[in-house]
């Protein structure tokens, strides 16, 4: 579903991203993890052909990037956290203009469904302006998912919710990732919900895949009970040495 | 264009007509400032006509050249504003991950630019007519290719600025106001290029709109079309155009390695 071979970026001299390499399966939900300043959004940014990398190269539902940047992006939904919805639009009309650009048929009704998973359908006639910042996410993740991509690709989605709404977007995602085989792609720093929502796990620490693997068998190499322990390890102790990898776990 | 590009264009026009129904101010390029232009010069029109000879084809050259002036400023406008409202609104990383090409997302813009130069075109017109009985019409049917060739300017000059604002940043946002300030004196909108100093009508020359302008005031003056004049305002637009083009996918291909596309996402550094 999605490939990235030895990603590289450098900005103002550091090296940002230095070689990660990332292969998402289909219906795969995976989760990068890291600390602030680990590569996470530029890579994701990279993955997404909004930012091209200096050297490596990415293929999303085999599409080449950027080559075929319209018809790989046609895969894939993105939101993040902190991603406003345009001012002057409202809900509906956002959402209309995104399944447009999508080329996403019966809209009327896809819309009413999207907003519906994730319990926010009173929000449609509202104006971006009038919405606190949890429910700007979550009209966005109700954006990225209204054209049933195969990959969604989600930048701290439940960043801004409250436990109650947070849990909401959880369910909303599990549930749309079961129902339609979609491979789910995420930065989150809350390993709770990554635990909860993904069945692999890379940690990025200076722009490195330091960690690959499920879970449990990763907390268990670094010798932490879970992955809020690993996370507390890299962010202490960066950048880390070697790579460790734990693709066969 | 395929039918999925048409819809996606469509889209983006649709969103433009959302920004203005619901920003009011955004009428004052579209109504109160073509109106104000009017007054202006053609106030200023009618004063130099009462000055004895000659005044009268001033008059006609003043009005003739604010009504023409607008068809590149509400072309060039409506670009390029259309463009930073999505760098105002911080939309712009929501539309590159999507499947929107860069191609269509200028069509959409363009298109519902139209309407916002025919909403303000005709203002000009109409308040020329209503308030100095100057009708533009009267120039005929060679109108028509001038018009055309000035909104592909005003489409190119918008080009040109959507590329810097790729490459500088929202500082080079007064281009989309202030480029025209430069443009309008050097194109003879209002006179013949001779009557500008001598060391800047090289430049003027060069110019596609100042070629416009003479085969408009050649009109006027009765003479019917200059068809030298128009070859040569259509073939360095097309250089322009084909320039501008150039300029912006460089511009474009910088603003994606320099990562410049994570605007207002958390710092991808």
């Amino acid at each position: 579903m999605l490939d990235a071979h030895q990603l590289v970026k450098h900005f103002k001299g550091v090296r940002a991203v230095d070689g990660v390499d990332l292969v998402v399966r289909p219906g795969e939900r995976v989760s990068l993890l890291g600390p602030n300043g680990a590569g996470k959004t530029t890579t994701l940014l990279m993955m997404l052909g909004a930012i091209l990398p200096d050297s490596g190269w990415v293929r999303v539902a085999g599409h080449p990037l950027p080559k075929e940047r319209s018809q790989a992006m046609g895969e894939v939904g993105f939101a993040a956290g902190y991603l406003p919805l345009p001012e002057r639009l409202r809900v509906r009309e956002f959402l209309h203009m995104f399944g447009q650009l999508y080329g996403v048929e019966s809209l009327r009704d896809r819309i009413g469904t999207a907003l519906e998973r994730f319990g926010i359908a009173h929000l449609a006639g509202r104006l971006g302006t009038e919405l606190s910042s949890g429910q700007r996410t979550l009209v966005g993740v109700v954006k990225a998912t209204l054209h049933r991509p195969r990959l969604l690709v989600l930048d701290e989605p439940t960043a801004s919710l409250d436990p109650d709404v947070a849990r909401r977007v959880r369910a909303g995602l599990s549930e749309l990732c079961d129902s339609e085989g979609t491979a789910l792609l995420l930065t989150s720093h809350n390993m709770a919900e990554v635990e909860r929502l993904c069945e692999r796990v890379v940690f990025l620490s200076a722009g490195r895949v330091v960690a690959d693997g499920r879970p449990a068998s990763v907390a268990s190499r670094f010798g932490r009970s879970d992955l809020e322990g690993v996370f507390l390890h890299l962010a202490e102790e960066r950048p880390a040495g070697a790579q460790q990898t734990d693709r066969t776990a | 264009m395929s039918g999925s590009s048409w819809t996606r264009v469509r889209a983006v026009a649709r969103r433009h007509a959302f920004v203005l129904l619901r920003s009011p101010h955004r009428l004052f390029d579209v109504v109160l400032w073509p109106l104000v232009d009017v007054l202006l010069f053609g106030s200023l029109g009618v004063f130099v006509a009462r000055q004895g000879s000659g005044g009268s084809i001033a008059f006609g050259y003043l009005l003739s050249g604010i009504v023409l002036w607008h068809v590149v400023y509400q072309a060039q406008i409506a670009l390029s504003t259309g463009f930073l409202e999505e760098t105002w609104s911080r939309n712009l990383l929501n539309l590159m991950v999507t499947p929107l090409r860069e191609v269509e997302y200028a069509c959409g813009v363009a298109l519902f630019g139209m309407v916002k130069l025919v909403m303000g075109v005709g203002v000009v017109a109409l308040t020329a007519l209503g308030f100095y009985a100057f009708n533009v019409g009267r120039l005929g049917v060679g109108l028509i290719p001038i018009i055309a060739v000035l909104l592909v300017v005003g489409w190119v000059i918008a080009l040109f600025v959507i590329a810097l604002v790729l490459r500088f940043g929202t500082g080079a946002e007064a281009l989309a106001w202030g480029i025209l300030f430069v443009v309008m004196p050097l194109s003879g909108v209002f006179y013949p290029v001779a009557a500008l100093p001598g060391f800047l009508r090289p430049l003027a020359t060069a110019l596609p709109t100042t070629h416009a302008f003479a085969a408009g005031r050649s009109l006027i003056d009765g003479h019917g079309m200059q068809w030298g004049q128009l070859g040569l305002a259509t073939g360095s637009t097309v250089v322009a155009g084909l320039a501008a083009l150039a300029f912006l996918v460089l511009m474009l291909g910088t603003f994606r390695r320099r990562g410049s596309g994570a605007w207002h996402a958390p710092g991808p550094h």
